[in-house]
C-alpha cells in the first residue's frame, strides 16, 4: 500500500475512533453526580424555574433518549447550544480554538528548540559535568506545577521587568505571537524536559549502537554520523512521545490558560465539565478527538518517514 | 560483516563494544539518586520523628514568619511550620508517585510488549483503544473521571491507572516493534527459542529503558498531577499536607512570603531528581547487561 | 464594628481625592470632573445571562442596574433610596397604593422612548409567578399594575407590603422595552427574552457593547440616560466600561500593578494589607450585606437514617460555643471581617445587632454536648466547594477548634454541582456557606433562612411556628415599630435556637488605581459605574 493509501485509511480509521470518543464522554458526563439545573440557576431557585430549565434543555427525558438526539447532532454536526452560555456550542468553539492551537503550537516549537539541542549536549558530554547540569536544569523544569512557574514568568518578566504583558490576548496575529509567549513557554518547559530526558536517552543508546560506531570507525566526518544517523534514529521514540504528549498539552493548557487569563478551549472544558454544561463538554471533545487523531496520523507519517524500516506500525 | 554475526554479541548478552564493556562500577548520579530516594522513604515512613512540629498546629500569633532557627522554613498564614508540613506532605507524595504509576507501568509494559510481539488483531485492537484514550486529555479524562468517582487520592489512583498504563503501553509497543526487527529477533526465533523466551529475555531488556526513564519521569508528573487535582480540590483532602496543595496555599503569598511556596517546590523537585537519577542508574544496568 | 470603620475611612479617602463636591449621592455644587475613557475592571466570573427577572447569579445582579434602570434607586451608600424613572413615589396610609411620577421624556438606550405601558409590561413580567423566575417573591403584593397618563404608574397591593419600594429598587424590577424584547427573534416570549438577553438594550446608564463570554464584555455609555452630572450635563462620565474575566485573583492583582487595568473585584484578604500600602492603588473595603456562617442539618436523622446529633439544641449551642470566631476572623479575613451577630448582615434594617450571641467558651460547649449525652463527641462531616482556599483554610481550623470538645469534623471537598444538589437534597450533615442580601429589607434573609416554608430554612431542617406567624405577620405590616417588635422576636427565637453555627461578616474587597473616582459597591454588591469618572 503507498503513503496515500496508508494515509487514507488512518483517516477513515479516526470516524469509528471519534464516535467512541462520543459516547465515552456521554456517558462520563451523565455518570456526573450534580444536577446541571441546579448547577446553573443556584441553590436559591425554585423548583418551578429548576423544572422549567431541565425541560428546555432536556433533561427530563430518559438517558436514552438523550443519547439518540445527541447522536442524530453528532451526526448531522450540530452542537446545540451551551446551557449556561445561551450561544451556539459551533460560534463557542470557533472563537476559542485558533488561540489554544496557536499557543500549543508555539509551546511545542519552543519545547523542540530547547529539548534537542540540550538533550544533544548532554548525550555527547554523558556522565560530564554539563550531562549533570542539563539534567538537573531539566528536572527543576519538570518539577514545577504549571501554575506556579506561570506565575513566576508573570511576576518577574512580566510584571517586574514589563518585557510581557500580564496574560490576556492581543488583537491579532502578530500580538498573540507576543502575548502568548510566555504561557507558551511554561506549557514548553515541562514538555521540552520531559523530551529532552528522553531523546538524551535514546541517543546515549544510538550513539553505543554498533553502526554508529562502525561508521565512526569507518572513519565518517562525526558531524555526519551525528546527523545522517544518530539524530535519525534518536528521533523516532521522541516523535512518538511528542505525539503521546500533545493530549497532555491540551491538558496543561487548561491550567496555563486560568493563569494567563487566555480565552482557549482548555478552560472552556473545564468550566463546562464543572457547569454540567453537556453540550459544550461533548462538542469539544468530539472536535479535540478529530484534532489530536490528525496529530497522531502525521506522528505516524513522520515516523515512518523517519523510519522506513517501520511501516504503518 | 553479515547482519547476523553483529547481531551476535548483543544475544550473547554483551551489549555494546568499548567502554560499556568494562565492569559496571558505582556511579556518583545513581547513588545520589538512591540516596535522595531513602531520605524520602524515611520521611514517608516516619514523619513523626523527623518532623519538629506537628503539621497542623496553629499559631495566630506566629504567622507568615521567615525562616529562622526555630521554623528552618518559616511559618505559613496559620502560624503552622512549613519544614513539619513539607515531611509530613513526603508520605502523602510518595504514596501518590507510587500507587498511580505501579499498575500502568507493570501492566502497560507487559501488554506493550505482547501486541507489539504478536501484531494482529490485539495490536489492531490496541491502536484504537489508544487513540480512543489518547484522543481526550489526559488531565481532562482524569477530572472527569475523579468527578464521577468523588474527589480523594484513591479514586485519582484509580482514574489515572485506568488511563495511564496505555502510555507504558504504547511507548513499549513501539520499542518492541524496533527491536523485532534487530537482527538478532531474528537470530532467536532462527534458533529456534519459544516467544516468552525471546520477547522478555531477549526484547524487553533491550527495549525497556526508555519505558524505565519514562517511569521514573512520570513518578515526578503524577505528583504534578496529583497537585493540579489538589489546586481544583479533587485530590488530597485536607488537612492533608500536600506538596502541591502547599504550593498552591502559598500562591497568594509569593511576594510577600516566598517561603511558603518555594520550600514544597524544592521538595518536588528534589523527589523529581531522586526518581530520574535512579531512573538513568536503572536504565544503565540493564543496558550494561 | 471595626471593618466599618476601616471601609468608611477607605471611602472618605476615596471622595477626599476626588474633590469634596463630587459626594456619592450627587451633590449640587458643579465641580470639574473628567468626562469620558475607559474603565477597564477585572472581574473573577463572567455573567451569564442578562436579564434581570431570569438572573440568579451575583455575576449577573452586581451589574444588572447599570444595564436596566429602576423606577427607585438605592443610593450610593446603599442606606437610602432616591428617585430613578419615577421622580416621585408615594404609598398610601393604608399600604394598598403606591403612586409612581415617571419622570418625562425618558428613553430607551436606543433612543427609542420608554413609555407607561413598558413599565407596565416589565413589572406585569417580573410579578407573575409563570415568567418572575426565582425573585417573584420581591413584588407579589403587586395585585395590579394601572397606568394614569400622562405620566402617572398606580400599584394596586393585593395586600399591603412594608418593603415595597425597597423591592422595586431592586434588580429584577428593571425596566425593559416591550418592543424591542418582542422584536427579538424567538417563538415565544421565553424564546425572545433569551435571545434579547444576548444583545441586550435597556434603559440604565450604559449598554452592552460587546460580549466574548467568559473572557470580555464592554459596556458603553447610554447617551440617552436621563440623569445629570455634576457639571450640568448628562451621566454617566465614562465612555466605556471593560470588564475582563480573570479567574485567578494573584493575575487579576498583577495586572492591575502593571497599570493594564484600573480595578479589580474579589481581592484577597491575605493580600489587602499589601495593596493598601502601594501608593498607586486606593485598596477599598466596601461594607456589604454579606454573611460567612455553617450551615447545620437540623433533622433528627441524616438522610442515610443515622442519628442527627445536631437535632439537640444543645448540641448546636455547644458547637456554637466551640468556635473561636476571632481565630476565624484571622482566618478567613486576615483580621477585616466583624462577628456576625444574628443571622441578618448588620446592615439589614432591623437587625439584631446585640453582639456575639455565643462567645467562645469551651468549658460552656463541653458541659453542653455532655447534657446532650455527647461527652465523647461526635463525627461530623462537612461539605467544603473543591478547590476553594478560604474553604479549607476555615474548616482546616474549625476542625482544631471542635477537636477540643471531641467534635472531630471530616472535610468532604465537592463539585459545586453535586455540593448544590445535595444540599437541596437535605442530603448533608454541614457545609460552609455565606450569604448576600439582594434587598434592603430583613424580608428576604428571613424567609429563606428562618421561615420553612420556603425552603425549610435553608435547607437545614429547622422549623418554629412562632417564627412562621410572627414573619407571615411582618410581611403586612406597615408600622415600622411594629414590624421592629417582630423581627426582634424571629431573631431572639433563631439565635437561640441556633440553626447555623455564626462566624462573620465580611466587606467587599476592591482595588482600584489612583486615578478612578466614586466608583461604587453597595452593600447588596451591586456595581455602581454611574458616577465613576477618570482623572489624571
Amino acid at each position: 500500500m503507498g503513503i496515500v493509501g496508508r494515509i487514507g485509511l488512518r483517516l477513515l480509521q479516526i470516524v469509528p475512533t471519534v464516535a467512541l470518543v462520543a459516547v465515552l464522554m456521554f456517558a462520563l458526563m451523565r455518570l456526573l453526580p450534580g444536577d446541571p439545573a441546579i448547577q446553573l440557576l443556584g441553590d436559591r431557585a425554585t423548583d418551578a424555574s429548576l423544572a422549567r430549565l431541565r425541560h428546555e434543555m432536556g433533561f427530563d427525558r430518559s438517558v436514552s433518549a438523550q443519547f439518540w438526539s445527541y447522536l442524530e447532532h453528532v451526526a448531522t454536526l450540530r452542537l446545540g447550544d451551551s446551557i449556561t452560555m445561551h450561544v451556539p456550542v459551533t460560534r463557542l468553539i470557533l472563537d476559542r480554538l485558533p488561540i489554544t492551537l496557536m499557543l500549543t503550537g508555539m509551546a511545542t516549537v519552543l519545547a523542540l528548540l530547547i529539548a534537542v539541542p540540550l538533550a544533544f549536549v548532554a548525550a555527547l558530554r554523558e556522565g560530564g559535568a554539563v550531562d549533570l547540569a542539563i539534567r538537573m536544569l531539566g528536572q527543576v523544569g519538570l518539577s514545577m506545577p504549571v501554575f506556579y512557574l506561570g506565575l513566576i514568568l508573570l511576576i518577574t518578566l512580566a510584571a517586574g521587568l514589563g518585557w510581557f504583558p500580564v496574560g490576556g490576548i492581543g488583537g491579532g496575529f502578530v500580538e498573540n505571537l507576543y502575548y502568548l509567549f510566555l504561557p507558551a513557554l511554561t506549557l514548553a518547559l515541562s514538555l521540552a524536559m520531559v523530551l529532552m530526558r528522553n531523546l538524551r536517552e535514546a541517543l546515549i543508546e544510538v550513539l553505543h549502537a554498533e553502526f554508529v560506531q562502525f561508521a565512526t570507525a569507518k572513519g565518517l566526518r562525526r558531524r555526519l554520523v551525528l546527523g545522517r544517523h544518530v539524530l535519525r534514529n534518536a528521533l523516532v521514540p521522541t516523535v512518538t512521545l511528542l505525539g503521546l504528549q500533545i493530549g497532555s498539552l491540551v491538558g496543561g493548557a487548561v491550567i496555563t490558560e486560568s493563569v494567563f487569563a487566555i480565552p482557549g478551549v482548555g478552560r472552556l472544558m473545564i468550566d463546562s465539565i464543572f457547569a454540567r454544561d453537556y453540550a459544550v463538554v461533548q462538542g469539544l471533545t468530539i472536535v479535540l478527538a478529530v484534532l489530536v487523531s490528525l496529530v497522531f496520523l502525521l506522528v505516524d507519517t513522520v515516523q515512518g518517514l523517519l523510519d522506513p524500516r517501520q511501516e504503518a506500525a | 560483516m553479515s547482519e547476523v554475526a553483529a547481531a551476535a554479541p548483543a544475544l550473547a548478552g554483551a551489549a555494546t563494544p568499548g567502554r560499556t564493556r568494562r565492569l559496571p562500577r558505582l556511579r556518583p548520579g545513581p547513588l545520589l539518586g538512591a540516596a535522595i530516594v531513602l531520605l524520602l522513604l524515611v520521611c514517608a515512613v516516619a514523619p513523626d520523628w523527623v518532623a519538629p512540629y506537628s503539621p497542623l498546629k496553629f499559631d495566630y500569633r506566629g504567622t507568615l514568619r521567615p525562616p529562622s532557627w526555630a521554623h528552618p522554613f518559616g511559618t505559613d498564614n496559620f502560624g503552622r511550620d512549613i519544614l513539619s508540613r513539607v515531611i509530613w506532605a513526603t508520605r502523602i507524595d510518595m504514596q501518590i508517585a507510587i500507587f498511580s504509576t505501579l499498575f500502568p507501568a507493570v501492566f502497560g509494559t507487559v501488554a506493550g510488549c505482547l501486541v507489539g510481539y504478536f501484531g494482529g488483531v490485539a495490536d489492531l485492537l490496541f491502536r484504537r483503544l489508544v487513540d480512543l484514550v489518547v484522543t481526550v486529555p489526559f488531565l481532562v479524562l482524569v477530572i472527569a473521571i475523579v468527578a464521577v468517582l468523588g474527589p480523594g487520592l484513591v479514586n485519582m489512583y484509580v482514574a489515572v491507572s485506568a488511563v495511564g498504563w496505555i502510555f507504558y503501553a504504547r511507548l513499549m509497543r513501539g520499542e518492541i516493534l524496533a527491536q523485532k526487527r534487530r537482527d538478532y529477533a531474528a537470530a532467536g526465533r532462527v534458533m529456534g527459542y519459544g516467544w516468552p523466551r525471546i520477547v522478555f529475555r531477549h526484547l524487553l531488556p533491550n527495549a525497556i529503558s526508555p519505558v524505565l526513564v519514562f517511569w521514573m519521569t512520570d513518578m515526578a508528573l503524577c505528583i504534578l498531577l496529583g497537585s493540579s487535582l489538589g489546586y481544583l480540590g479533587l485530590g488530597a483532602q485536607p488537612p492533608t499536607a500536600e506538596w502541591g496543595v502547599l504550593i498552591a496555599d502559598g500562591k497568594n503569598f509569593m511576594t510577600t512570603a516566598w517561603w511558603m511556596s518555594i520550600f514544597p517546590g524544592m521538595a518536588i523537585v528534589l523527589a523529581g531528581i531522586g526518581f530520574s537519577l535512579l531512573g538513568d542508574g536503572v536504565a544503565a544496568l540493564v543496558r550494561r547487561r | 464594628m471595626i471593618q466599618r470603620r476601616q471601609a468608611l475611612k477607605g471611602l472618605a479617602g476615596l471622595m477626599a481625592g476626588s474633590f469634596a463636591a463630587t459626594t456619592l449621592s450627587g451633590g449640587a455644587r458643579a465641580a470639574s470632573v473628567t468626562r469620558g475613557g475607559t474603565f477597564t475592571f477585572a472581574r473573577a466570573a463572567d455573567c451569564l445571562y442578562l436579564d434581570p427577572v431570569h438572573t440568579a447569579q451575583n455575576a449577573d445582579i452586581w451589574i444588572s442596574l447599570n444595564l436596566y434602570d429602576t423606577l427607585i434607586q438605592p443610593t450610593a451608600d446603599g442606606k437610602g433610596l432616591e428617585p430613578g424613572l419615577a421622580e416621585s413615589y408615594a404609598v398610601s396610609e393604608d399600604g394598598k397604593e403606591v403612586t409612581l411620577k415617571i419622570r418625562p421624556g425618558l428613553k430607551f438606550a436606543d433612543g427609542s422612548p420608554l413609555a407607561l405601558s413598558d413599565i407596565k409590561w416589565s413589572l406585569d413580567r417580573a410579578r407573575d409567578k409563570a415568567t418572575g423566575g426565582d425573585f417573584q417573591f420581591l413584588l407579589e403584593a403587586i395585585g395590579e399594575v394601572v397606568l394614569a397618563p400622562p405620566a402617572t404608574v398606580v400599584l394596586k397591593m393585593s395586600h399591603p407590603d412594608p418593603a415595597i419600594l425597597e423591592a422595586l429598587a431592586t434588580f429584577n424590577a428593571g425596566i425593559m422595552s416591550e418592543k424591542l424584547v418582542m422584536a427579538a427573534p424567538g417563538a415565544d416570549l421565553e424564546a425572545k427574552s433569551k435571545s434579547f438577553a444576548e444583545h441586550p438594550v435597556g434603559s440604565g446608564p450604559f449598554v452592552l457593547g460587546a460580549w466574548t463570554h467568559n473572557t470580555e464584555m464592554v459596556l458603553t455609555r447610554n447617551p440617552h440616560y436621563w440623569k445629570d452630572g455634576v457639571d450640568g450635563e448628562k451621566l454617566p462620565y465614562l465612555d466605556r466600561v471593560r470588564f475582563l474575566i480573570i479567574p485567578d485573583d494573584a493575575t487579576r492583582i498583577l495586572k492591575l500593578r502593571a497599570g493594564e487595568i484600573d480595578g479589580t473585584e474579589f481581592v484577597p484578604f491575605s493580600r489587602v494589607a499589601e495593596l493598601k500600602a502601594d501608593p498607586k492603588l486606593d485598596m477599598v473595603l466596601y461594607p456589604s450585606a454579606k454573611v460567612i456562617y455553617f450551615n447545620l442539618n437540623n433533622r433528627p436523622t441524616f438522610k442515610d437514617g443515622r442519628k442527627n446529633p445536631m437535632a439537640d439544641v444543645r448540641v448546636r449551642q455547644a458547637l456554637n460555643h466551640a468556635t473561636d470566631k476571632a481565630a476565624l476572623i484571622q482566618v478567613l479575613s486576615y483580621g477585616f471581617g466583624t462577628p456576625q451577630q444574628t443571622y441578618m448582615p448588620t446592615s439589614t434594617p432591623y437587625a439584631y445587632a446585640h453582639g456575639e450571641p455565643y462567645p467562645y467558651d469551651v468549658a460552656k460547649a463541653k458541659k453542653l454536648l455532655a447534657d446532650a449525652g455527647y461527652a465523647k463527641g461526635f463525627t461530623v462531616s462537612c461539605m467544603a466547594l473543591a478547590g476553594n482556599v478560604d474553604d479549607v483554610a476555615q474548616l482546616s481550623a474549625l476542625q482544631q477548634m471542635w477537636g477540643e470538645v471531641g467534635v472531630q469534623v471530616k472535610i468532604k471537598q465537592l463539585e459545586n454541582a453535586t455540593r448544590l444538589t445535595r444540599f437541596k437534597a437535605g442530603d448533608y450533615e454541614m457545609r460552609t456557606s455565606l450569604w448576600t442580601n439582594d434587598i434592603k429589607d430583613p424580608n428576604e434573609i428571613t424567609s429563606y433562612f428562618a421561615y420553612y416554608p420556603t425552603v425549610h430554612s435553608n435547607r437545614s431542617g429547622f422549623r418554629d411556628t412562632t417564627i412562621e406567624a410572627l414573619f407571615e405577620a411582618s410581611q403586612k405590616e406597615l408600622d415600622p415599630k411594629k414590624r421592629e417588635a417582630q423581627y426582634t422576636e424571629i431573631q431572639q427565637r433563631y439565635i437561640a435556637a441556633a440553626p447555623i453555627v455564626f462566624l462573620l461578616e465580611v466587606p467587599y474587597p476592591i482595588a482600584l488605581a489612583r486615578k478612578v473616582r466614586d466608583f461604587v459597591q453597595i452593600p447588596l454588591g451591586n456595581n455602581i459605574f454611574l458616577n465613576t469618572h477618570l482623572e489624571g
